[in-house]
């Protein structure tokens, strides 16, 4: 306990003087104020000045602008801290424990009475703890500037961040792992292009069981499976929530279809059994990185 | 009394082709007991060392450090180890290694605030507030052997440990060694400064391609009238392969 500790806390402050994660957070930082402050005074140029029209004809409110304007930020702010979240993830897995293995700092470290295993929990601590600490910061100061916009949808938005960080989670334990075995910048590719197949499967998933056109079985079959050999990406209600707002303001004849028809093909909540397979995922790849850590011979 | 490492007929082999870098090694080191590991580069000096701190695992025969396999992390509690070349987390400064690496020990904050501040004396990094990133090979040397000391070791390896000292870090270094000695730490010295070598240790090893040539104790592997260099050297001569080893070019007339 005492060798985990001691590796978790060293490894965080380590992380703290690194520049690189400086750079990301702040431009993550300074994005989120500069899209806030900017859509918010962008609105409040043009919603005075501009009509928006609804499907049958008729002119959106101002009240209503605004809410799309907000719907639209927050939208966007989702989207914004899920790559700042993804960017952190390739940042810290890419450094935390691939440096001491190879600078040599690992031979002086395992020569102490400290086993594998907590050297490996040490890190783990260190690289999860500072990917909530980043994007929960972030997340606060988020939410601080949604106070612009009249507020009422942070709720969503928390959990939302809690998604993100729980995906970006996946991804460092991806090149955390791979970065035990392989040199990083190899490792940072290879769970790249991992990260982009678990995001085509899921989207292909989500997309496929959507629909209910006939003559889909054969794929769908292929998704499904595929489906449960990735790491579910996991999502809020948010996403879902943000499209069936913005059309029930924009659209209201009589004809419109159904808005859950609308939403279907947009990603809805993740359920309990993708939370228990994101669990199996995380817990699997800790394990590969045990292993990783425990085979390498420094 | 018991060794406090015993090394026996260990080999190893970094892939299926290679030749073996230790093969068939073996000897024992007792408590106060300076033990010199010499041999040529790519003797196995350094694979040995690396197997006794559990950095390496042997491909056959049998460690025992403090009577426990190296892997066991309780067999290293009593093991300080200086290695070749050392490196640290780049940007921590040196007090932040030291706690670390006391972490690591299991030490409690009273033996931390007490020993911290003397190994960094000692080590002539007292005032040094920079990270070990901007630390010269030298500075790394020191924090090396620091951090090998901090636990109050029984047994202290160290792998070249005054390559890049300056005179006065080599004198610290010996000091160091005669102190351990006197009180009972076994040491392991592993270094091509013979002179060194053979002023401090009581036993030694000469090894060449992996294999031990010659070992005893100090008077009885350097006759009288000789030394520890001209028996290095004869012993290593016999046993490789010897070319001319200045370039062709260097002595054509004209240069």
């Amino acid at each position: 306990m005492n060798g985990t500790l001691a590796v978790a806390r060293y490894t965080l402050l380590e992380m703290s003087r690194r520049r690189l994660l400086l750079v990301f957070f702040i431009v993550g930082a300074g994005g989120i104020a500069l899209l806030g402050i900017g859509v918010r005074a962008f609105s409040s140029l043009l919603v005075p000045a501009i009509e928006i029209h609804r499907s049958d004809g008729s002119t959106v409110s101002a009240a209503d602008a605004n809410r799309l304007i907000e719907l639209t930020f927050v939208s966007n702010l989702i989207s914004v801290l899920g790559l700042f979240a993804l960017l952190m993830a390739f940042a810290i897995g890419m450094t935390a424990i691939y440096h001491d293995l190879e600078s040599g700092s690992a031979v002086a470290i395992f020569s102490k009475p400290v086993s594998r295993f907590a050297f490996a929990a040490g890190k783990l601590a260190a690289a999860i703890v500072a990917m909530i600490a980043i994007v929960g910061v972030l997340g606060v100061e988020a939410r601080l500037v949604m106070l612009l916009f009249g507020g009422g949808l942070e709720e969503a938005l928390s959990l939302e961040i809690l998604a993100a960080v729980a995906n970006a989670v996946t991804l460092m334990l991806v090149v955390l792992a791979l970065s035990s075995w392989m040199n990083n910048i190899v490792a940072a590719i290879v769970a790249f292009v991992f990260n982009g197949v678990t995001s085509v499967v899921n989207a292909l998933h989500q997309q496929v069981n959507a629909t209910n056109q006939g003559g889909l079985e054969g794929l769908k079959a292929v998704v499904n499976v595929a489906y449960w050999l990735v790491p579910h990406q996991l999502v809020s209600s948010a996403p879902r929530e943000i499209v069936r707002s913005e059309f029930l303001i924009i659209n209201t004849g009589p004809d419109m279809p159904p808005v859950d028809d609308v939403v279907s093909g947009i990603p809805g909540p993740s359920g309990a059994g993708d939370i228990l397979w994101w669990l199996l995922v995380v817990v699997v790849l800790c394990g590969l990185l045990y292993l990783a850590v425990r085979r390498r011979q420094v | 009394m018991a060794a406090v490492v015993s090394v026996q007929n260990l080999r190893k082999r970094y892939r299926r082709r290679d030749p073996w870098a230790v093969d068939g090694v073996s000897f024992e080191v007792g408590p106060g007991e300076a033990f010199g590991l010499l041999g040529p580069n790519g003797a196995g000096k350094t694979s040995i060392v690396k197997m006794i701190t559990g950095l390496l695992r042997p491909d056959s025969g049998s460690i025992s450090l403090f009577g426990m396999n190296p892997g066991v992390p309780a067999a290293r509690t009593e093991l300080g180890f200086a290695p070749e070349d050392p490196d640290f987390p780049k940007f921590l400064r040196a007090p932040e290694v030291l706690d670390y690496f006391a972490g690591l020990l299991g030490l409690d904050d009273a033996e931390r605030k007490r020993r911290i501040p003397e190994t960094l004396a000692f080590a002539g990094l007292s005032g040094e507030r920079r990270q070990v990133r901007q630390f010269s090979k030298g500075m790394k040397q020191r924090l090396g052997i620091a951090q090998a000391i901090l636990g109050r070791p029984k047994l202290l390896i160290l792998d070249e440990p005054t390559a890049d000292l300056d005179p006065l870090g080599r004198r610290d270094v010996r000091a160091l060694i005669d102190r351990l000695k006197a009180s009972g730490v076994a040491v392991l010295l592993n270094s091509h400064l013979l002179s060194e070598v053979e002023r401090v240790c009581d036993t030694v090893a000469i090894l060449a391609r992996g294999r031990v040539l010659k070992e005893g104790a100090m008077d009885e592997v350097v006759p009288e009238g000789s030394n520890l260099e001209e028996v290095f050297v004869q012993l290593v001569e016999a046993n490789q392969p010897q070319h001319d080893s200045v370039p062709s070019f260097i002595s054509e007339p004209g240069a």
